[in-house]
């Protein structure tokens, strides 16, 4: 009996012991997703400046990963709802604080021109040509129609910048490149190699590393899906000039929009600001 | 008329001294008229006491005047008035007939040619009276100077009537013959530089008169002619370049042609006109490419209207060389801004114009491109051969106090003294914002920068050009001038624009900004400064003009890529040649010009200069420049081409070993060419030639006094007459008129 009764508090320590680890861990981890509705505006938010970060508002795919996708669903609040994101549209992922909290560092560190307020262009009207820079978020589960991949190629000959970036995994590579080949169907994707100036046109970023989301607090892990490796890609004119730089299996907007998060490593920000800063001025330069 | 009431001919009055032959002296005439002149006034007025009142005032000083005059007419003709005239010693002068063989003279009107009407004036008499008086010579002149023995050696076919060469052979002649005149028989085309004052000089020393005889129509009755073409000598590659063509009309206002510029029969661009009204020069800008690298043989014409009796005169050939160089152009920015990018790019598609960039990325940090990436990664150059190096700078939204005192002047020195070209932009740091109107450097500038802040405004701004941007090839993206204006209104509005201030004497604004507020401020003015060229464009938003327009649209390209060439295609290098001319057409003597500079380009004197010529048939020639002692830096030699073709002289300067620069020139020999423009009689240069030698000039249709008036002369063999002048039928008509009149004044008054 006395035994008996040694293992049941034993066990129940243990539970409460588990529980309150795990209660610990949970809230240490507390990210809330950035809505609009709640967000500050900005002081600057009518000022007129050089640079503007735009971002793109796309068309999502209708459906989630298959069925028998491998993988477990690493966000308890996206894909445990599953028609989250697919009402309230992929492209607004982290936003608007990643971009409000990237601007304030672009301010500081550079001698850009530019507000924290940002613009929403997309791809129906030609206002999109008053932006050169746009970033699309989760681009591997945009679904652009023909009309506005033509905008978009028209837009990037011109001599638009297109940063794409979260976007984890095969799944999400197949989704972006579907919309992706409409825009430029023989124009290849490459690795943009270390020598290249994107990566030295502020900062020389030799050594990058994956930048996970905020989904690492709870898996522990940098990487989501399949999406192991860190990839930064290009689609480049016919002069080898980057149009679109693509930032696969990496985080960069929730690494903005966390940095001024405790619980988020500094490391991924920083990192997150400088290749941010090298496309940017990238952009305004080539 | 004259020769009946004076006697004599105008000649004889006009060349001859005045003299009174009488043996008293002419101080008695003078006291005897005033003494007559008083007594008559005395008896007018005395007169004036017997006609009781009839005479008085003006009556009576009419009469005292018309007596006093006719006393002086007589005391005058008592002392013997005579004209004393030097004239030609019969048979021991000669006259020499100069008659025009050149091309011109082949010209027919009223089915006969100004070689024909000569020799008819010659055979039909005039010869022969002038062999009754005078050894006569007759020469043939073109380019060269030859005597005949018969008119039928006459052949019109002369390249070019050198008129005052010719003349000067002629008078030079006079050391060892008694020329007592020269007949010069000519239309009066000379296209070869006309008669110069030397000749003239010469002719009134030896005092040998020209009578010069006019032949050929003065007005055309239907004709085009280009009387002028500017275009220039040298472009790089693909540039759009302009030839200002000039062209005069008879009898066509009104008419519609076209003005074609080729290059080896391939039309290179045409232009519609239509002529404006007689006696304007009409002057009209072809725009045109100057294509690959490489000698361009340009053949400016009007096409021929029909009707029109000279077409040999709607064309002239230039020559274009083309050069492979790529001028290098430093760009400095102040922060990352869009037109940054797309400068580049349009540059970056220009393949014959280089471009390094210095942009400010942070306070701290620089971020350089281009082929000079690594030597600006310190900075903007600081020393003259890092700065000099470059053709065109162009400032971005940089500020005056960015640079050192020691860069500013440098960039002062780069426009005044190497001849560069400057670009100021807009920006928060340009311009005023950046405190360049009160910079060391302002005097560059080609405004007056507004004295206050807050000039640099992110607003939209139209574009308009100006009178002079319409004319610019810098603005043109249409080749027709309306459409271009219209392309310009249409283009997309501008993301911003600075206030410029005011553009200052000499400088020449060629786009307006519109903003869409209000107002208008000058967005493009240029000006030449020194040796070099400056320019402001008071804006950093001419990027939407890529993104907002046609992805084929090329409107920003080409106006950046011709804003470049503006500033760097007249950049000079350290050594900088030219002749007159490219082409030479009938004459053959070219004339070198050498510029030549020291690293730090100041003159440099103690250069060694060089031209080796290498022509036509294996010509292959050096000629020596000398120091001119006016310009320092400058030297002049000329050389004689005598074969026909394209000829290439490549110019060498050298202090002692080292090389100090080196240019090529390019020009080219053509004859009878020269003949075919200005074919109407010059009667303007033929009478001015007869004046200023004491001759006189006659229409070949009224030849008869030429025999009688060429005697008088003072050159050859001369014997001075004294022609009585008492015995002028008009002196007699004179004294009657003088006392008929008073006669009938004082019938008519009632006075006697």
């Amino acid at each position: 009996m006395r035994a008996r009764n040694v293992i049941v508090a034993m066990m129940a320590v243990f539970t409460l012991m588990s529980a309150a680890y795990a209660y610990q861990q949970f809230s240490q981890c507390r990210f809330i997703e950035s809505r609009l509705e709640n967000a500050p505006i900005p002081d600057d938010v009518g000022a007129k400046t050089e640079y503007f970060f735009a971002r793109l508002k796309y068309p999502n795919i209708e459906h989630g990963p298959p069925a028998n996708w491998l993988y477990p669903q690493p966000d308890p609040w996206t894909y445990g709802r599953p028609d989250f994101w697919l009402r309230r549209g992929h492209w607004q992922v982290d936003y608007p604080k990643a971009e409000r909290t990237f601007m304030k560092g672009v301010q500081r560190l550079t001698r850009l021109h530019a507000r924290t307020m940002e613009e929403v262009v997309d791809l129906d009207s030609d206002n999109i040509m008053n932006f050169p820079w746009i970033y699309a978020v989760e681009a591997g589960h945009w679904d652009l129609p023909q009309h506005q991949a033509d905008k978009l190629r028209e837009y990037l000959l011109k001599g638009g910048f297109l940063m794409c970036d979260d976007f984890h995994g095969t799944f999400d590579w197949s989704i972006f490149t579907a919309s992706m080949k409409r825009v430029f169907p023989d124009r290849a994707i490459t690795d943009i190699p270390n020598p290249d100036a994107i990566f030295h046109t502020l900062y020389d970023l030799d050594d990058r590393y994956q930048v996970p989301g905020a989904v690492m607090c709870f898996t522990h892990l940098t990487h989501e899906y399949d999406g192991y490796e860190a990839k930064w890609r290009a689609i480049r004119d016919d002069n080898g000039r980057i149009m679109v730089a693509i930032c696969h299996n990496v985080d960069l907007g929730d690494a903005w929009e966390h940095a001024d998060h405790p619980d988020y490593p500094e490391r991924y920000s920083a990192l997150a600001y400088r290749i941010g800063l090298n496309y940017i001025i990238y952009a305004m330069t080539h | 008329m004259f020769e009946f009431l004076f006697k004599y001919p105008g000649t004889v009055f006009s060349k001859g001294d005045f003299v009174l032959l009488g043996a008293w002296p002419v101080w008695v005439m003078l006291l005897l008229l005033v003494v007559g002149a008083v007594v008559i006034g005395f008896q007018a007025w005395q007169m004036r006491e017997r006609a009781a009142g009839r005479a008085r005032g003006l009556r009576l000083a009419l009469i005292w005047i018309l007596q006093s005059a006719l006393f002086a007419l007589v005391l005058l003709l008592l002392w013997q008035p005579a004209m004393s005239i030097a004239s030609l010693k019969p048979q021991q002068n000669i006259v020499a007939v100069m008659v025009d063989d050149s091309r011109s003279m082949a010209l027919a009107e009223q089915g006969k040619t100004r070689k024909d009407r000569v020799t008819e004036a010659l055979q039909s008499g005039l010869l022969d009276q002038l062999g009754k008086k005078f050894q006569v010579r007759t020469y043939r002149f073109s380019s060269s100077l030859e005597r005949i023995e018969k008119l039928d050696k006459l052949t019109a076919g002369g390249n070019a009537s050198r008129i005052g060469e010719n003349l000067s052979t002629v008078a030079a002649e006079s050391s060892t013959l008694p020329i007592g005149a020269i007949v010069l028989m000519s239309d009066g085309a000379d296209n070869t530089g006309g008669v110069d004052l030397d000749t003239i000089g010469m002719l009134r020393r030896l005092r040998i008169p020209v009578h010069t005889v006019g032949v050929g129509r003065e007005k055309f009755d239907r004709d085009v002619e280009i009387t002028d073409v500017q275009v220039a000598r040298r472009a790089l590659p693909d540039s759009r370049l302009s030839a200002q063509v000039t062209l005069k009309q008879r009898g066509l206002s009104g008419s519609k042609t076209r003005v074609l510029i080729k290059n080896e029969g391939k039309v290179l661009a045409g232009l519609d006109i239509a002529l404006k009204p007689e006696g304007t020069l009409q002057t009209e800008i072809v725009a045109f490419q100057s294509g690959t690298a490489g000698l361009k043989n340009l053949q400016i014409s009007v096409e021929p209207i029909q009707g029109e009796e000279n077409p040999n005169n709607n064309g002239v050939t230039r020559l274009l060389n083309v050069q492979n160089t790529k001028p290098h152009v430093l760009y400095i920015e102040g922060e990352p801004k869009w037109d940054f990018k797309f400068i580049r790019r349009a540059i970056e598609e220009d393949r014959t114009v280089q471009l390094s960039t210095l942009l400010s990325t942070t306070q701290n940090k620089t971020y350089t491109q281009g082929p000079n990436a690594q030597q600006l990664s310190v900075g903007f150059p600081a020393k003259v051969e890092e700065m000099f190096q470059y053709q065109g700078i162009i400032i971005g939204g940089v500020e005056a106090s960015y640079l050192t005192v020691t860069q500013l002047e440098l960039l002062k020195q780069f426009v005044d003294r190497r001849g560069g070209g400057v670009l100021f932009t807009a920006g928060r740091g340009g311009l005023n914002e950046g405190g360049w109107g009160k910079s060391s450097v302002a005097d560059l500038l080609p405004l007056a920068l507004p004295d206050r802040k807050a000039t640099f405004h992110r607003d939209p701004a139209n574009v308009e050009l100006t009178a002079a941007g319409r004319e610019s090839l810098i603005c043109r993206l249409e080749e027709d001038p309306d459409k271009n204006v219209e392309r310009w209104k249409k283009l997309p509005h501008l993301a911003d624009f600075q206030e410029a201030g005011i553009p200052k004497p000499g400088a020449l604004v060629l786009v307006d900004a519109l903003p869409t507020s209000k107002g208008r401020f000058p967005l493009l003015t240029i000006q030449n400064y020194g040796r070099g060229r400056v320019g402001v464009l008071a804006t950093q938003g001419t990027w939407r003009w890529q993104m907002q327009q046609p992805l084929a649209d090329k409107s920003h390209e080409m106006f950046w890529q011709q804003l470049m060439r503006w500033m760097v295609s007249e950049t000079p290098g350290r050594l900088v040649a030219s002749t007159p001319k490219s082409v030479y057409a009938d004459e053959t003597k070219v004339s070198f010009r050498a510029e030549v500079r020291d690293r730090n380009y100041l003159p440099m004197t103690d250069a060694k200069v060089t031209a080796n010529i290498l022509g036509p048939a294996g010509v292959a020639e050096q000629v020596e420049l000398a120091p001119d002692p006016v310009t320092p830096g400058t030297f002049t030699g000329s050389w004689t081409a005598e074969k026909l073709g394209a000829y290439v002289a490549e110019i060498l300067a050298k202090r002692g070993e080292e090389e100090a620069g080196r240019d090529v020139l390019n020009f080219r020999r053509e004859d009878g060419v020269a003949e075919n423009f200005g074919a109407e009689q010059n009667r303007e240069l033929l009478e001015k030639l007869a004046s200023e030698s004491g001759g006189k000039y006659y229409k070949i249709d009224d030849l008869k006094k030429l025999p009688e008036e060429i005697s008088y002369s003072e050159a050859g063999i001369t014997i001075r007459e004294t022609k009585d002048l008492w015995d002028m039928p008009a002196v007699f008509l004179l004294l009657l008129t003088l006392r008929g009149a008073e006669w009938l004044l004082r019938r008519r008054w009632g006075v006697v």
